[in-house]
């Protein structure tokens, strides 16, 4: 087991074990307290309850409703203790420490309450103790245990909840109330934790019940099933069902979850290799034992029927797969890639590597594709979401990062979060938001659409700039010319930390009349007066924090966007502190991962340029191969050459650029020009469809290796169940660069991650022992920083001095007309998960089984459209056909979907239309017309009958497969 | 409907052309830096033969930026294979 010290915890050096519960929270004052506990010296920060204070000398007193993530309620009496000089027995859990205090945890006055509180909860508790299905994890029982409970002298007979109804309707867990002790650890935990505020106790005395929403069932209230209540309840009331079903795990093993870049430690709880459920880690640096319902509960995809288990290849994408072994598999590949490269050049194949791999997996597709192939063209699914965020902080910052921890929220004075939806895509940070929320902080928000962390329950007046899609930059000016006309800028932070000349530049520029609020108006439709407050606010706090997300990126200016975000953050002094900074919301699980580790065209591993001789040295030295000094193509370079005939071949693992690249048609016939497409992944996903090689892939509990999240943060996965095909994805790469004739050998992903330190400054000190030593690393790790940087640019910037750069407002080509009245704009849902590839693999599919078309009632209402009414979406690029919802959370003239559904084709319509430096594809803006229609579009007929066939290409697979050979054949 | 190559080329040099353009005398070397960076040989090579072939659609600034990558690839011929 790990053993997890956080220094922030607590001011005297303390050791802290994940697996234990305290009682109640840490306080961290830096005044200490000493007292006596059953005769023990022992000191701990002023604020520290007695409960806890006993915990941390290994004295442990009986608790029922006290738990460390939540604050002491002091309901069950249970932990009572007795105090020197003080009267009764008082609850320890609510008792802070005193100096000289002298506490006694056991004795026979102490031991007759205790048994009688329990003597009381057992009174209206079912005995079925042996089939229950928290045997052998029941705190109720271990209670009654510790105190020594032998009879009830109540009986049974009794009023009692024994017959109350099991809420069966959550996919994942049940709600039975008849073994509920109403300790409120399950309420206090969605307010707390969660901050949804969905549970509460209803009634009062001897009807006091817990109750999900205005007592609806689980699936009908609030509930956004993260799994905290269930995590609290100390006995089976809350009950996984993967637990009913299968029984108590035997061993567990701690790991990363695979789903956004939050990038939560779980323990994988397993019976043999058979997870039985995943539990949110206390010891994780990045969710501190918190989960959402994607990682906690949506893990059954790894073992759904449709996982692909055997290699497959075909001659032509008409034709029915053929089963073959991974031998021949690779040995078909690697002589076509040799072919192709043979007749159209070496430039003419290239690779994508996965936001959803491990940095191990990530770096051997970029190694493949430089030195077997030898070429640049390695690209990852960051080009379609961050890649603006990696040249414009890299522009003005000087790395490619966030500036900050999670917890740095923490310390936020005004949290500002720009086209972000962090309840949805990033849920346990955006629980963390809220508590700050709730701790007063002040929130800007800057979206056309009215999010869901603008109704965060007990805080009020968050600002809310609607502004129209695609005036982010626009709108940061305007914010940025506030600050400076209005002398709130750090001239101390400037005059330190910036380029002066290049500050000067972009002042002048800033100050034209031309950014003030009251100008740009016209532009963002967002009210000056409204620019100015929220300007005023942030650059007046002590401490204001950006987070963005995609709605930053992906735009024809995402990447003047982002440098917009660090020009204003720069210029308040908002970088290098806790509390503060730049802080980019990473889609996908690796998505720094896989940029950290050289996937992009022009750069090596480290963001380093391939155009830089000295890099490119050590690089070759290393690998044995020269290494091409141009940047390769992109994806949609990749795509257009494709089409036009000059690329023929691309490996692609662990991705989905046909669903979830912008323009479909296009990308649909890119990939149909291909001679040679490998596709890697663990389903036949739309990529696939048009796949000559399908590499069966590996899911995280299938591997060793690590994922980098949106903090820097470095986090071990480990490998708790055998690979389904026999292989880990980065064991395939391996093979496939051998048969290429690159020779690649690694026995373990550690011996990677070795190879990426020796090459790349900012990992020099990143290793398995150290992760496995440390918990996890946030890079850069190097001699200046052995352990890691939590907060980035304290001193000075990897550039020296900061860049100011200048953010000219362009308007987007993507401009709504007569033709295109509306604009749409893209998002995500809580229960999905990117092209949903997973999620749609197991029962989140309750809660989004649809895409729909968000729509304003004004923009209906002139259409005729109502709720639910089939709706035809056309765009310069295409048509689909969505169900419409009625909603005002967008304003007037503007229309939202999600893209998790492959036949909802929200990607027919989006354009070509691209962020200027990077090609990162502009999905947050379509300039469309919406109509009432009442048949699907004509791509997804055309779709609805390519997948029939695909899928039926690898039935005939399978049924081939499972037939007989033909000699037996012959003998029936 | 899609582009051609060609035609997204042209659009992607003059839209990195006009997010540039503020920056007066240092525009087209910033513009330049920037195909000279990011941009594959192959895109290269084909605006490149744009410029020489026909080059109208090209901005003005993307024009000069184009021109000072073809003038640096003449250079560099003669030394690189």
């Amino acid at each position: 087991m790990l053993n997890y010290y956080d220094p922030k915890q607590t001011p005297a050096p303390q050791h802290f074990l994940p697996e234990r519960d305290y009682g109640t929270p840490a306080r961290l004052s830096e005044t200490l307290v000493s007292l006596e506990i059953d005769g023990v010296a022992i000191t701990v920060p002023e604020g520290t309850s007695v409960l806890r204070a006993a915990a941390l000398a290994d004295i442990n007193i009986p608790k029922l409703c006290a738990s460390d993530n939540l604050e002491a309620f002091g309901s069950c009496r249970l932990c009572a203790v007795q105090i020197e000089g003080r009267r009764g027995l008082p609850a320890s859990c609510t008792t802070p420490v005193a100096a000289g205090m002298q506490v006694t945890t056991q004795n026979a006055r102490l031991a007759k309450l205790r048994r009688n509180v329990m003597e009381l909860y057992i009174s209206d508790h079912p005995l079925d103790c042996l089939t229950c299905p928290a045997n052998g994890d029941c705190e109720l029982q271990d209670m009654a245990g510790a105190v020594g409970l032998r009879e009830v002298r109540y009986g049974f007979d009794g009023d009692n909840h024994l017959d109350a109804e099991t809420d069966d309707s959550n996919p994942y867990f049940s709600f039975d109330p008849s073994k509920c002790i109403v300790c409120s650890r399950c309420v206090r935990a969605c307010e707390e934790v969660q901050g949804t505020f969905a549970l509460t106790i209803e009634g009062r005395g001897f009807e006091s019940k817990v109750a999900a929403g205005q007592s609806e069932a689980f699936m009908d209230s609030e509930c956004v099933s993260c799994g905290a209540c269930v995590q609290a309840c100390p006995t089976s009331t809350l009950m996984e069902k993967s637990v009913i079903e299968q029984g108590q795990p035997e061993h567990s093993v701690v790991t990363t979850c695979a789903y956004c870049g939050v990038g939560c430690s779980f323990k994988a709880e397993m019976q043999g290799d058979r997870v039985v459920r995943m539990v949110p880690y206390k010891g994780g640096d990045a969710n501190h034992g918190h989960s959402c319902v994607k990682g906690r509960f949506a893990f059954g995809y790894a073992t759904h029927p449709d996982r692909l288990k055997t290699p497959m290849i075909r001659e032509t994408i008409d034709q029915p797969w053929r089963e073959v072994g991974w031998e021949e598999a690779i040995a078909f590949a690697a002589e076509r890639l040799k072919a192709i490269q043979a007749r159209y050049g070496r430039e003419s194949i290239g690779g994508i590597t996965s936001s959803r791999c491990t940095n191990e997996e990530t770096y051997l597709v970029q190694k493949l594709v430089r030195a077997a192939f030898r070429n640049n063209n390695t690209d990852t699914c960051a080009r379609v979401c961050h890649s603006p965020t990696g040249y414009g902080l890299k522009t003005t910052l000087g790395e490619s990062a966030g500036t900050q921890t999670f917890d740095s929220v923490m310390q936020a004075d005004v949290i500002v979060v720009i086209g972000a939806n962090p309840t949805d895509a990033h849920p346990v940070f955006a629980s963390q938001m809220r508590r700050r929320l709730r701790q007063g902080a002040e929130l800007i928000v800057v979206d056309p659409r009215r999010i869901d962390l603008l109704k965060t329950p007990r805080h009020r007046g968050a600002q809310h700039l609607a502004l129209r899609p695609g005036t982010n930059v626009a709108m940061i000016n305007a914010m940025a010319h506030v600050v400076i006309s209005e002398g709130l800028e750090d001239r101390e932070f400037i005059a330190k930390r910036c380029d002066a000349a290049g500050y000067q530049a972009w002042r002048e520029f800033i100050l034209d009349p031309r950014h003030a609020p009251e100008n740009v108006e016209a532009i963002t439709g967002v009210p000056a007066e409204q620019v100015r407050r929220a300007a005023r606010t942030y650059a007046q706090a002590p401490n204001g924090a950006i987070y963005y997300g995609l709605g930053v990126t992906e735009h024809s200016q995402g990447s003047s966007m982002v440098m917009g975000i660090a020009n204003l953050a720069m210029a308040t002094g908002n970088i290098g502190r806790e509390g503060v900074g730049v802080n980019p919301l990473r889609g996908q699980n690796n998505v720094q991962g896989s940029c950290d580790m050289g996937s992009f065209p022009h750069e090596l591993p480290g963001y380093q340029h391939v155009g830089d001789p000295a890099v490119r040295e050590r690089f070759e030295a290393a690998w044995g191969v020269p290494i091409d000094d141009e940047p390769g193509l992109r994806i949609p370079n990749m795509f257009d050459a494709a089409v036009a005939g000059d690329f023929k071949a691309l490996y692609v693992q662990g991705e989905d650029i046909a669903q979830s690249d912008p323009n479909t048609q296009h990308v649909e016939e890119a990939l149909r020009s291909l001679e040679c497409l490998i596709v890697q992944d663990i389903f036949l996903n739309e990529t696939a469809k048009f796949a000559h090689v399908l590499l069966p892939g590996s899911s995280f509990l299938e591997k060793d290796g690590t994922f980098t999240n949106a903090e820097r943060r470095i986090n071990r996965v480990r490998k708790v169940m055998p690979p389904l095909a026999g292989k880990q994805d980065w064991e395939v790469t391996i093979d496939l660069a051998n048969a290429l004739g690159y020779p690649m050998h690694y026995d373990h992903p550690a011996q990677i991650v070795d190879e990426i330190a020796s090459l790349t400054p900012s990992f020099t000190g990143v290793s398995y022992a150290r992760l496995d030593a440390l918990g996890s690393i946030q890079w850069p790790c190097n001699a200046a920083h052995p352990e890691g940087t939590p907060t980035m640019h304290v001193e000075d910037f990897p550039i020296g001095l900061g860049q100011f750069a200048i953010t000219d407002y362009v308007a987007s080509d993507e401009l709504s007309n007569r033709r295109f009245p509306l604009l749409l704009t893209t998002g995500r849902i809580l229960s999905q998960y990117n092209v949903g590839a997973q999620t749609r693999r197991t029962h989140n599919q309750a809660w989004h089984d649809e895409d729909v078309l968000e729509l304003h009632p004004a923009d209906a209402e002139l259409r005729g459209v109502r709720d639910g009414d089939w709706v035809g979406i056309t765009s310069r690029a295409g048509q689909t056909v969505l169900r419409a919802r009625i909603s005002d959370r967008m304003p007037p003239g503007v229309v939202y979907t999600t893209f998790h559904h492959p036949g909802s084709g929200a990607n027919v319509i989006t354009t070509d239309s691209s962020d200027w430096a990077t090609n990162c594809p502009e999905y947050k803006v379509t300039a469309v017309q919406v109509e009432k229609v009442s048949q699907p579009s004509a791509w997804q007929r055309q779709f609805q009958t390519f997948d029939r066939l695909q899928l039926q290409l690898l039935r005939g697979a399978r049924d081939e497969a499972a037939r007989p050979p033909a000699a037996e054949r012959a003998n029936e | 409907m899609s582009r051609s190559q060609l035609d997204t080329l042209i659009h992607m040099a003059n839209q990195i052309a006009a997010n540039n353009a503020h920056y007066g005398d240092d525009a087209a070397e910033r513009v330049h830096t920037h195909l000279k960076k990011f941009w594959a040989r192959s895109m290269k090579r084909l605006i490149v033969e744009y410029l020489h072939e026909d080059g109208s659609e090209l901005s003005p600034l993307a024009r000069q930026a184009v021109e000072l990558l073809a003038q640096g690839q003449a250079e560099a011929r003669p030394t690189s294979a």
